[in-house]
């Protein structure tokens, strides 16, 4: 477990006194990292929940590590994701032999590495204030690495998103004060033993949830989204959409199932849906207006963060919740996969073309196959067609509402993946459209198209293993 | 009587300064007024009885801070006199012209009374008397190492926060450089005699005070974020008064003085692992010399990293 921390970390660090080992380092941190999470899935898988108290303490006094299932999954995801953008990055970042390319690799590695270690530290730690301390590590590295691309527009979406990414920050450590004034305790199960109902923990909860949701880019708080990961490096948007953004929302499950489950009521449950089905209508219509590609993922993130918080809703009663959970994190995986992938994809397109207009985007297939192909898998996976993860993790929701009696959680659904079929329709018609000779300029490395198509695959693909994720999702989850 | 007249004093200043500092038309006076402010907050840690917090803000919230945004106004000034050829750095001040501006302020206002009741509803609902974790820090005090409990908590209870804290603050420099070259202050001391030879003396100085900080924080008030925070003052004096540059242009010298505190930090807990099994948990009875050893390579880096984030930027070679 601590491999997971201190192997990025020092990577980091290394990467950043050493920059012409950069990438050799996010390798090196890649293979602790990878070896780390195997032999932990292991052990989760024979031996479940997994914990470790750092400096030998315990809670409340000192700070514990825990690694259930959720945790897990989480934790190979973000491996998965990493390991992929490591490998794109290289050929991506190298584009161009100027000093602002090379100035770009040199702090990127470093960057890179402190969000691995800030997204593991979040995922295995069980104290609230602790994890503040990893959400400070996640939002600055996201905001650095947004600001890498150095032009004008970028450095403005990074300085919105820093302001919210503090201020939100601001608000959970508030919070957090409230909890360990009432309960002396800021560990998470300690918490949930000690919580009484009462205006302390409730005004917590809600400045907690507040900064959780506005880093969660739920709507309406997620103006600051579509800017910072439509201009931001391809490789970094990939990053932020597939993980930093779900960093947040695993804190709120964390938080809301977890430490504080007195307080998930009906009514913030029915809060939470409605938030999160308008964030899929909003994110989707916008998506169908948008003339940038990049811009176009980018609401669709947007969009897709709203199924996730359907969850709440779907966790009210006793029959659905189990598959509701479940539900929700293979959607959550899925889009992760997805994500990277048109990102990427995206990155490719910016290389081979000079530019991200969808209406010059004619030919894509034929220019770039293996990229098209990425390209029209993850959008299977987003519009939720068999046997995609988002398949899977939509239909377990669609069945977790109709069994709990929550009609209105499928009509979003359905309404959601009509929408999502139009917006990948409009940018595959262009790409099977006969190429206009002028638009496609440079060739793009096989590799930077082969990642982009491996996680397509592996988002496509994640409905076949959806039984290993239920079987991990059950262990040390929110239920008897 | 007297205290209770000294504290409601202090939190009128405290709430004026503030209201002054975000409000001045004169953005200089702003800035003196946020740094006088700082000093203020550090009275009412004092007035808490928490003096490394008092001493933290004081040199950190108020010193370092207050010139970082004196050197952020002056570039501004300088930047905005060369685009227009104008006076600038003049605030709009709290009333503007713009009537959809001033709409917006009264709405903030009035979110933010709404939101200071709720907090003091909130806060007035908790428990009168705090139980907080204090017993349980003093009784395990004597298997810390250390005798000072602030220390205690931030070295070996909760010495994972530190290290990830010590990570925050290179990322805040990496990011820093990664944004931009940063920009040397024009100063060259064979003008000023007598300026050298008083640095000659408070240089030193202040490294003796920045160690001694650290010594001392085992079982005092003090400690690796107080003593790098004076070794940042006497790096940012030795900046504007044009010394060290020589050093500081040796790229990977100053970089390794950045990461040492993540490396040593990080490198311990790993050790320690294989040690005693535990992540950070120090082998018996050698706990004191461990934390010595780590806030050392800690010191450094903070005092590097504080210090040279005054440049704005990385320093270039020209």
């Amino acid at each position: 477990m601590s491999g997971l921390i201190l192997g990025p970390l020092v990577a980091a660090a290394l990467a950043f006194t050493f920059p012409k080992r950069g990438r050799g380092m996010a390798w090196a941190a890649a293979g602790v990292v990878g070896i780390a999470v195997l032999s932990l899935i292991r052990a989760v898988l024979g031996g479940g929940v997994q914990s470790h108290r750092v400096s030998g303490w315990g809670a409340p006094l000192g700070i514990d590590l825990r690694a259930d299932g959720l945790a897990v999954l989480l934790l190979a995801l973000t491996a998965l994701i990493a390991v992929a953008v490591t490998g794109y990055a290289a050929p991506y970042l190298r584009a161009a032999d100027s000093p602002e390319a090379r100035h770009r690799e040199r702090y990127f590695w470093p960057l890179l590495l402190f969000l691995w270690t800030a997204l593991n530290a979040l995922f295995l730690s069980r104290d609230l204030f602790n994890l503040y301390v990893a959400l400070e590590l996640l939002g600055f590295a996201a905001v650095a690495l947004v600001a890498l691309e150095g032009k004008g527009d970028a450095l403005r979406a990074a300085l919105r998103y820093l302001f919210v990414s503090l201020s939100a920050s601001l608000f959970y450590l508030l919070g957090v004060a409230l909890v360990y004034g009432q309960c002396a305790t800021v560990d998470l199960a300690l918490v949930a033993e000690r919580a009484p109902r009462g205006p302390a923990l409730t005004v917590a909860l809600a400045l907690m949830t507040g900064g959780l949701i506005a880093k969660a880019a739920l709507f309406p708080l997620h103006f600051w989204l579509p800017p910072a990961h439509a201009n931001a490096p391809a490789p970094v948007s990939a990053l932020l959409s597939a993980l930093v953004v779900k960093g947040a929302f695993y804190l709120l499950l964390r938080l809301w199932f977890e430490a504080l489950p007195v307080f998930h009521t009906p009514a913030a449950a029915r809060l939470f849906g409605m938030l999160g089905a308008a964030a899929i209508l909003w994110g989707s219509i916008n998506a169908l207006t948008q003339s940038r590609l990049k811009l176009l993922i980018a609401y669709s993130t947007v969009a897709q963060l709203g199924y996730l918080f359907l969850v709440f809703p779907l966790m009210t009663g006793r029959d659905g919740r189990f598959g509701a959970w479940c539900g929700g994190l293979l959607l959550l995986g899925a889009h992760a996969c997805a994500k990277t992938a048109m990102f990427l994809v995206a990155g490719n397109i910016l290389r081979a073309a000079g530019h991200d207009r969808i209406r010059e985007l004619a030919g894509i297939a034929q220019v770039l196959p293996v990229s098209a192909f990425a390209l029209g898998l993850a959008g299977v996976s987003l519009v939720g067609l068999p046997p995609s993860g988002g398949f899977a993790g939509k239909w377990l929701l669609l069945s977790a509402g109709l069994r709990e009696g929550q009609w209105w959680v499928a009509a979003v659904i359905l309404v959601g993946s009509l929408l999502a079929a139009a917006y990948i329709m409009r940018v595959m018609t262009r790409a099977f459209a006969p190429a206009v000779p002028g638009t496609w300029v440079r060739p793009v490395p096989p590799i930077m198209e082969g990642t982009a198509l491996a996680l397509a695959l592996v988002a496509v693909g994640m409905g076949l293993a959806g039984s290993w994720f239920v079987e991990l999702l059950w262990l040390g989850g929110p239920w008897p | 009587m007297i205290p209770q007249l000294l504290d409601g004093t202090l939190v009128l200043v405290v709430v004026a300064l503030a209201w002054r500092a975000l409000n001045d038309r004169d953005l200089f006076r702003g800035v003196i007024e946020f740094i006088a402010l700082g000093l203020l907050l550090a009275m009412a840690w004092l007035r808490l009885r928490a003096p490394d917090l008092a001493l933290a803000e004081a040199a950190v919230g108020s010193g370092l801070t207050g010139a970082l945004i004196l050197s952020a106004l002056v570039r501004m000034r300088r930047r905005e006199q060369a685009a227009a050829g104008q006076p600038a750095g003049v605030a709009t001040g709290p009333w503007a012209k713009d009537r959809a501006k001033n709409f917006s302020r009264v709405l903030l206002g009035a979110l933010s009374v709404a939101m200071l009741g709720t907090l003091a509803w909130a806060a007035l609902s908790l428990p009168a008397k705090a139980r907080g974790l204090t017993a349980e820090a003093l009784a395990r005090l004597p298997d810390s190492g250390v005798t000072n409990p602030v220390t205690a908590v931030l070295l070996n209870f909760r010495a994972y926060d530190t290290l990830l804290e010590i990570g925050v603050l290179l990322l805040a420099i990496v990011g820093v450089w990664a944004l931009r070259r940063g920009e040397w202050p024009a100063a060259d001391l064979r003008e000023r005699p007598l300026l050298l030879s008083l640095l000659r003396w408070v240089l030193p100085l202040l490294a003796v005070g920045a160690g001694y900080l650290l010594w001392i924080g085992a079982s005092a008030p003090g400690g690796a974020f107080q003593g790098g925070a004076l070794l940042a003052g006497a790096l940012v004096l030795a900046l504007l008064s044009g010394l060290g540059r020589r050093l500081l242009r040796r790229g990977r010298l100053v970089r390794t003085g950045l990461t040492i505190g993540v490396l040593v930090f990080g490198v311990a807990g790993a050790v320690a692992l294989g040690w005693t099994g535990g992540l950070l948990q120090y082998p018996t009875g050698q706990a004191g010399a461990w934390i010595l050893v780590i806030e050392a390579a800690a010191l450094v880096s903070i005092g590097l990293t504080l210090g040279l984030l005054y440049l704005g930027g990385r320093p270039g070679e020209k």
